[in-house]
Formats: structure tokens, C-alpha cells, sequence
């Protein structure tokens, strides 16, 4: 009897727990047993929950209802920066508990709470009988994020079907004028024109221009050469009569369903009137499957003009989009644009380079920003300069001069091929950035002697460059002088960090998220601003530090991890963090952008899932772990 | 002089109370509980919350269909200490009764045999205190029926939560008021209006909420709710 009113409050349990992940995909009899197991609580605000004080954490939390405030207690003195905020469906501690120990955490109802409690018993039994939970208990992060990427995937996987193959309709994949003779045609004039033009199948049609057969290049060897039929018999003897026939407006799905539906390569165009239009072949239906990689390599690379970079720059886009719904990473899909954005860019230089004598110079094109940092998104404006060399034979001025008039040249060809000038005129044809060695040190060296604001801004912009054309130890030998004085000089790495301080991650006290730093964009978060940068400028002060040449920012933290003695899984969390923020920086411009606007980096956190929306919440807590450190070391 | 017989008879119709052996031990045993010490902490204490759904709303002449209930345990509800009972009716409830809560009148004519359901009550209920919403509908409709099946009276302590919620949250509503308000108030959700167990959910929750309320007034024990819903209810009637 008492069965019927515990079944009705475990489904009832069971049905909100369904709403919350890793609950919504754990096994139907692993929720079974956590909802039969689960005892409710209620605690009153600002009541505490969990306290380090409590001993071993022997209960393990799951929010049916309010808000709770994670503190870090002790350790650090700093506690503010240390808090944050859970809500209905997310549990705690998931560390302490699995450990049996104390929590590290003070955990304190900020309204009024009622909370789910597991004993750690079932917590352990859970974690038995639910590969699920026990994979979200010990790779919390990491799970979250592989859930978000595979949702990723979808989404993209059936935008870039849809738009790409599916959909698009025949009269957009006939290209070609179809070629066709009478049924009376001898063979041998058919057979003729095949190989003369390369074609694999000739189209038969009547006088009204109506298909009446087919006859392919695999019909000559079996219809004709076997059976031994004579050259001048017609070809209607031969032809596959009746050949499948779709209206010009149908698209490339009923062409792949007719292919597959009756065992034919050929499906055939037609107008209203039944007129031949094209033949759109099975390899048709493949190639719509996109550009590879290889192929838009091999535009760029033989790219005689403008036009052909053009198309080569949307191609990129396209293929970018491609990835993105492949569920390729943040950190491969951005340094995938830069190499691309390189390739177009040595291009334009190589295409100019015909037009203008540099003979006798020695230079490199030195690329700053986020294309510095092998970081670019689909949004990118030009950010590059050169270094050369200047013998004591040389007049500086005219060197200066012809490579000014070079630059200036590349530059309106990266705007035409869709990267727009710089508004800062960060371009290589500004005199100010077009500079000897000797300069751009003496540059490097002012900005870290004064770091007023103005330097400190520039240093994180331009500390992050990168060679991409010319003489390359050029570059290198700018890089070890730069980490020479930065190595050495705290004070101004103290100023970096200042500056890198001054931007907090936008996690609310109360809130999830604090989303109205920008007032004509409520709601919204800037995610270069607050999210991307905040790892940028950490990482960049490490490598400074740490005598570390890399621009990317990744590799900045893994190759400067070593010397902090950061361990490996920390540093790897924080990574998790950063593409994150990449990815969902890249998937707002591409929707941004394909609505016709100015791909931004405004993401609203309301627009996100709550799998997002909490995965981005660990992401701003791996950025202000960054903050902590740097506030560490150089106590600001 | 009908009615004078009536009074001393218990009535014409009412028919003699048979209970098999069983049925008596189990009576038996449950009065030999022990009764709680009711000046415990609300955080020692076992108190069942109760809801009961009945063919109308005249508590002397309608009749008891089901009972749901709910124990908090030292504060926390134990989804596995829960209870249900449909007592099964010889005469199906109204068409119009049968929409408010949903018991059908096959489940109805199919339900337990009234003394067993109630044995089976007070085998789960125990001496522990008692807590509803306007507790005087559920009391009345149980403590009928098991005089008027089992022959017994229950005599045990009822807290009613309509009273005891507006004097511990004076500051939010000084009113008797629907138990819908207050769940409102405190964002409690009721999955399932007008079933038993569902109505005992909500109100269980409401039963921590005033416990966690109580603590910190001063009201800490079972006694001390008693205490608070009977001054309120005199100054009430004095005011």
C-alpha cells in the first residue's frame, strides 16, 4: 500500500532529476536507484549546507529548488574572488565526497533551499551501477565538455547537410550544356563525340528535345564490343531506353533517393516540357560534398589574381563552418583559419612581389593579434607590420620607402579579399610599423622601461608576432631580445598583470552570469572581452616570464606550466576553458554573420542550454584560477 | 423519543463492529506503542503529514475515499516512509467528487476494506504527531472512521499548519489564508492537486519550512507548535 505513494514521489523525483544533467542521460535504472534513495531537505536562507567545520563530507547534494553560494573557506585570503553560485539540478561536493573529506568548500543557502540528499553509501553504489555518473563524478569537466562538443555536432552536422548537398536544387548543379544526339545517330558518331569531349554519357532525345535514352561509357564495351554490333547501327539499338527523368526543380536529395531507389548513376534534368536540361551524375552528388583542405590549398597556391583568392577566402569560411560541424575543436579549427589566412596572405605578397623590386632587402611580414597567436576567428581585421634590415650602405629612407609602397599594395589586397584595413592602422604601410630591427627593439624596450597605459596596451598586441613571409630569423632574433627584457624586468610584467586584472570573469554573486557590463547590449556577454582575453593576457605574461617564444596562447600555457610547476591536469582544465570560449565565440560570429550582421562576440548566456551555460560557468572559474596565480606571483 | 435512543444507542442503523482476531491484535499492538516525547527537538522528531480526500466536504455525513501521507524524520522526508490507502465504498462518490480527485469509481469499489486500510494507518502512522492543513477536515473524516469501523479513537496530536504558518511568518501573511498561498510564497511546487499524497508532499515541505522557521523562534519541539496554534486560535476567538 505505502508502495503507490513512494512510486508517485520517486517518478516525480525522477522526472526533475531528467531535466538536469548528467541525470538526463544516466541509465533508467541508476536514476531508479538515486531517486529511491534520495531524501529531501530544506534549509532557510542563509542557512549552512556543508562546512568544512562538519568533518568528512558523508552527504552528497542536489538542488530541487533555490540557490546555494560555494566559498572557498581559508587557503586563500582573497575569498571574494573565490565564490560561486549553484542552482536547481547542479550537486555538490562531488570532490569531497568521493575523497571522504572534509569539503573545501562553505557551502550556504542564498535563498530559501530545498535540497535532494544521497548518503555517501549510495553515492558510491551509484557511482557503481552508473557508468554515466561515475564518469560525471570523476572527469567532471571534461565530461561536460564532450557532451557540449557531440550537441555541437549535431546541431552543425545537419545545418551544413542541409545547406550544402541536400537542398541545394539540380538547375544549381548542372553546370554543363547537356550534349545529346537523335536515336538515329550512328554509333560510331556517338562514340566519337564521347571520347573527343570527354564524356561519360550521351543523352538520346527526340525532336521535341525529350529524352528518350541514355547510353554510357560502360554501355560501349558490353552492348557494342562484346555482341559485336556494327559501328554504323543507330544508337537507339543500343541505348538504355526510358532513362529517369526529374523536374530542373527538384534538388539534390530526390536525385540521391532516385540513384539509390533504382541502381542508375544518371539522373537526368527536365524542364517543364519535358526538355533535356543537364545529367546530373552520382560523382556530381560527391563533389557537392564539399572543398577539402587540399583543394583550397591548391587554389591559393596557383591563384593568379584577386577573383581567385576571393573565392579561395569564402572557401575557407565554408570550410571552417565544415569542422565546426565535425566537432573539431576550438584550438584546431582557429589555427586552421590562421594557416589558411597565412597561405592567402604569402600569396598576395608573392603576387605583389612581381610588381615591386625588394632586391637587396632583407625583411620579413610579421603578423600581430589574434593571426600573431594562431587565434583568428571568422571575424579578423589586418594587424601586420615588417621588420627589415639596414646596412650602412643603405639610405634608410628609401629602403623605408619601397617597402612602404609594397606594403601599401598587399594591404588593399587583403581588403579586397576580405580582410578589411585596420582601423587602428595596425598595417605594415604604416612608416610607424615598418621598421629595422634595431627600431622595433628600441620600440619594445620604451613601452617595458614606461608601461604607461597606452605601452601596456600595445605590448598586447604587438609582443604577439609572428613571422609569416621573408626572412624569418629576423623575427626570431626581435623575439629573444624582447623575452630578454621582459625576463628581467618584473616591474613591468607587474604592470601587465595589473592591466590583466583589471577585467574580472563576469560570474555573478547571485546571478550566473553578470551580463550588463556593456549597457547598449543588455543581456549579453562579451566573450573577447571577458572570456577569451582574460586567458590571453594571463598566458602571455607567463611566457614573458618564463622565456617562453610561443604566440598561441595554448601553447603558452602548456609550455610555461613546466617552469610554474603547474600540474599537468590543472593546466589542462584551463585549456578546456579557453577553447571553450573559442568555440562558442566562433558558432556566434557564423550565425551572426549568416544573418547579414557584423559577427560580434555578444553572446547571450539566456540563448544557451544549461549544459552551456554551466560549462561556461567552469570556463570563467578556470580564467579567474589564471587571475589568482598572477595575483600570487606578482601581488596586485 | 427517537433521537434520545439514538444518542444512547449510537443510532438504529449503525451496525455492530465485527473484527476478526487479527484485526483486534493488530489494534491491540498499536495502542501498546509508545507515545513520543513531544518536548524533543523538531530535528528528533517523527511527525506524519496527512491528507485526506472524501466523497464531499461535510465532514459528519461525507465518507473517507482515501489517505495520504508523508513522515519528516528529524527534519528531512524519506520518500520510502510514505503512505497511501483507497478505502474501498460500497457507493461510488459523485461524478463532480470523482473530478476533484481522481479516484475512479472502479478504484473506488476495488479498494481495501475500510478496517484494514485504517489498521494498516495506524501501523504506519505510530503515535507520532499529526500535521495537515486545516487539520480539522482530515481529523474529523479519520477519527470517524475508525470509530465508526474499528470502534477506536486515535487521541493522538494534531498540529494544524494553517495556524501555526501565519504566526511563525507574521512579517508575510498574518491571515489564515489557502494552503495555496503558502506554497506559493515559498515557490513549493505541487505535482499532482487533489491527490492524497501529492497535497501531503506540499504540505510536508511547508512542514520544513516552519520547522527550520521554529528553530530559530524559539518554537524548537512538537509541544511547542501545540502550544503556538492553540494561543493564536484565542486570541483569534478573543479578538
Amino acid at each position: 500500500m505505502s508502495n503507490n505513494a513512494t512510486q508517485l514521489l520517486v517518478s516525480a523525483t525522477i522526472e526533475f532529476l531528467r531535466r538536469h544533467p548528467p541525470f538526463d542521460r544516466m541509465e533508467p535504472e541508476a536514476l531508479q536507484f538515486l531517486a529511491e534513495h534520495l531524501k529531501l531537505a530544506y534549509y532557510p536562507k542563509e542557512a549552512q549546507v556543508l562546512t568544512p567545520e562538519m568533518g568528512v563530507a558523508r552527504t552528497f547534494y542536489i538542488l530541487q529548488r533555490g540557490k546555494v553560494l560555494a566559498r572557498q573557506a581559508g587557503e586563500i585570503s582573497v575569498v571574494e574572488y573565490s565564490s560561486m553560485t549553484l542552482g536547481p539540478g547542479e550537486g555538490f561536493p562531488i570532490g569531497s565526497v568521493t575523497a571522504q573529506r572534509p569539503s573545501t568548500n562553505a557551502y550556504v543557502a542564498l535563498e530559501d533551499v530545498f535540497c535532494y540528499e544521497l548518503q555517501a553509501d549510495d553515492f558510491f553504489k551509484l557511482m557503481q551501477k552508473s557508468t554515466v555518473f561515475n564518469l560525471f563524478c570523476t572527469q567532471y569537466i571534461a565530461s561536460l565538455l564532450n557532451q557540449s562538443r557531440q550537441q555541437l555536432q549535431v546541431q552543425f552536422a545537419q545545418r551544413a547537410a542541409e545547406q550544402q548537398t541536400m537542398n541545394s536544387p539540380l538547375a544549381s548543379i548542372v553546370k554543363k550544356a547537356p550534349i545529346s544526339v537523335s536515336p538515329d545517330t550512328p554509333i560510331r558518331k556517338v562514340v566519337e563525340v564521347m571520347a573527343a569531349g570527354h564524356i561519360g554519357s550521351m543523352i538520346v532525345v527526340d525532336e521535341a528535345e525529350q529524352p528518350v535514352g541514355i547510353f554510357t561509357q560502360s554501355d560501349v564495351l558490353k552492348r557494342i564490343v562484346l555482341p559485336g554490333i556494327a559501328l554504323d547501327a543507330p544508337i537507339q539499338s543500343v541505348m538504355s531506353p526510358a532513362p529517369h527523368t526529374l523536374p530542373i526543380s527538384s534538388n539534390a536529395y530526390d536525385a540521391a533517393l532516385a540513384m539509390a531507389m533504382h541502381g542508375i548513376r544518371h539522373v537526368l534534368a527536365v524542364d517543364e516540357g519535358g526538355r533535356l536540361k543537364g545529367v546530373v551524375s552520382e560523382r556530381d552528388l560527391f563533389t557537392l560534398q564539399r572543398v577539402g583542405l587540399r583543394q583550397i590549398r591548391q587554389t591559393i597556391d596557383t591563384a593568379a589574381n584577386l577573383d581567385q583568392l576571393l573565392q579561395a577566402s569564402q572557401d575557407v569560411r565554408q570550410l571552417s563552418l565544415n569542422m565546426l560541424a565535425q566537432g573539431v575543436g576550438a584550438e584546431q579549427i582557429t589555427q586552421f583559419i590562421s594557416a589558411l589566412n597565412d597561405t592567402l596572405t604569402r600569396r598576395i605578397i608573392q603576387i605583389n612581389l612581381e610588381n615591386h623590386d625588394l632586391y637587396g632587402i632583407e625583411w620579413a611580414w610579421l603578423s600581430f593579434g589574434s593571426e600573431g597567436r594562431d587565434e583568428q576567428t571568422f571575424s579578423t581585421d589586418q594587424d601586420n607590420g615588417i621588420v627589415y634590415v639596414c646596412t650602412d650602405i643603405m639610405d634608410r629612407e628609401q629602403t623605408q620607402l619601397r617597402l612602404l609602397e609594397f606594403a601599401r599594395d598587399v594591404n588593399h589586397d587583403l581588403d579586397k579579399c576580405g580582410f578589411p584595413l585596420c582601423q587602428g592602422k595596425i598595417m605594415a604601410s604604416n612608416p610607424e610599423l615598418c621598421l629595422t630591427i634595431e627600431e622595433w627593439e628600441e620600440k619594445f624596450g620604451h613601452w617595458i622601461r614606461t608601461p604607461e597605459p597606452q605601452a601596456l596596451l600595445n605590448a598586447t598586441i604587438f609582443f604577439d608576432f609572428r613571422p609569416l613571409f621573408g626572412q624569418f630569423n629576423l623575427a626570431n632574433r626581435l623575439r629573444l631580445s624582447l623575452l630578454r627584457q621582459t625576463r628581467t624586468n618584473g616591474v613591468f610584467r607587474r604592470m601587465m598583470a595589473q592591466n590583466a586584472l583589471s577585467v574580472s570573469p563576469p560570474l555573478g554573486k547571485i546571478r550566473d552570469f553578470i551580463t550588463d557590463a556593456d549597457p547598449e547590449r543588455p543581456g549579453t556577454i562579451d566573450l573577447k572581452k571577458f572570456g577569451a582575453r582574460l586567458f590571453i593576457d594571463a598566458a602571455r605574461i607567463f611566457a614573458l616570464a618564463h622565456n617562453v617564444s610561443a604566440t598561441n596562447t595554448v601553447q603558452r600555457l602548456k609550455l610555461s606550466a613546466g617552469p610554474m610547476n603547474a600540474p599537468a591536469d590543472e593546466v589542462a582544465a584551463i585549456i578546456e576553458g579557453f577553447n571553450f570560449i573559442q568555440l562558442l565565440r566562433l558558432r556566434h560570429q557564423h550565425f551572426e554573420q549568416e544573418h547579414g550582421r557584423e559577427g560580434d562576440n555578444s553572446v547571450r548566456p539566456d540563448e544557451l542550454n544549461e549544459l552551456e551555460r554551466r560549462i561556461l560557468k567552469e570556463a570563467f572559474r578556470q580564467a579567474r584560477k589564471l587571475q589568482q596565480r598572477l595575483k600570487l606571483d606578482y601581488q596586485v | 423519543m427517537n433521537w434520545i435512543a439514538k444518542l444512547f444507542n449510537g443510532g438504529p442503523k449503525a451496525p455492530p463492529i465485527v473484527l476478526t482476531p487479527v484485526q483486534q491484535e493488530a489494534i491491540a499492538a498499536w495502542r501498546k506503542t509508545p507515545a513520543p516525547d513531544l518536548t524533543r527537538s523538531h530535528y528528533r522528531s517523527r511527525y506524519v503529514v496527512v491528507d485526506v480526500e472524501a466523497s464531499g466536504l461535510n465532514m459528519k455525513k461525507d465518507r473517507l475515499i482515501s489517505i495520504g501521507a508523508l513522515a519528516v524524520v528529524d527534519g528531512v522526508i524519506d520518500f520510502s516512509d510514505a503512505f497511501e490507502v483507497v478505502l474501498r465504498q460500497d457507493v461510488v462518490s459523485t461524478h463532480e467528487n470523482i473530478l476533484i480527485h481522481g479516484i475512479g469509481g472502479s478504484a473506488q469499489s476495488e479498494g481495501v476494506d475500510p478496517p484494514d486500510a485504517l489498521i494498516a494507518f495506524l501501523q504506519y502512522l505510530g503515535k507520532s504527531p499529526l500535521v495537515a492543513y486545516h487539520a480539522l477536515f482530515d481529523q474529523s473524516m479519520i477519527e470517524r472512521a475508525l470509530k465508526e469501523y474499528l470502534g477506536c479513537d486515535l487521541g493522538q496530536t494534531w498540529i494544524d499548519l494553517a495556524w501555526v504558518m501565519p504566526d511563525l511568518f507574521r512579517d508575510l501573511i498574518n491571515a489564515q489564508v489557502g494552503l495555496d498561498d503558502w506554497l506559493k510564497l515559498f515557490d513549493i511546487e505541487n505535482i499532482l492537486r487533489h491527490n492524497a499524497v501529492s497535497d501531503a508532499y506540499a504540505t510536508a515541505k511547508l512542514l520544513q519550512v516552519a520547522l527550520a522557521r521554529g528553530m530559530q523562534r524559539g518554537a524548537e519541539t512538537p509541544n511547542s507548535f501545540v502550544e503556538l496554534e492553540r494561543a493564536r486560535r484565542w486570541m483569534r476567538r478573543a479578538s
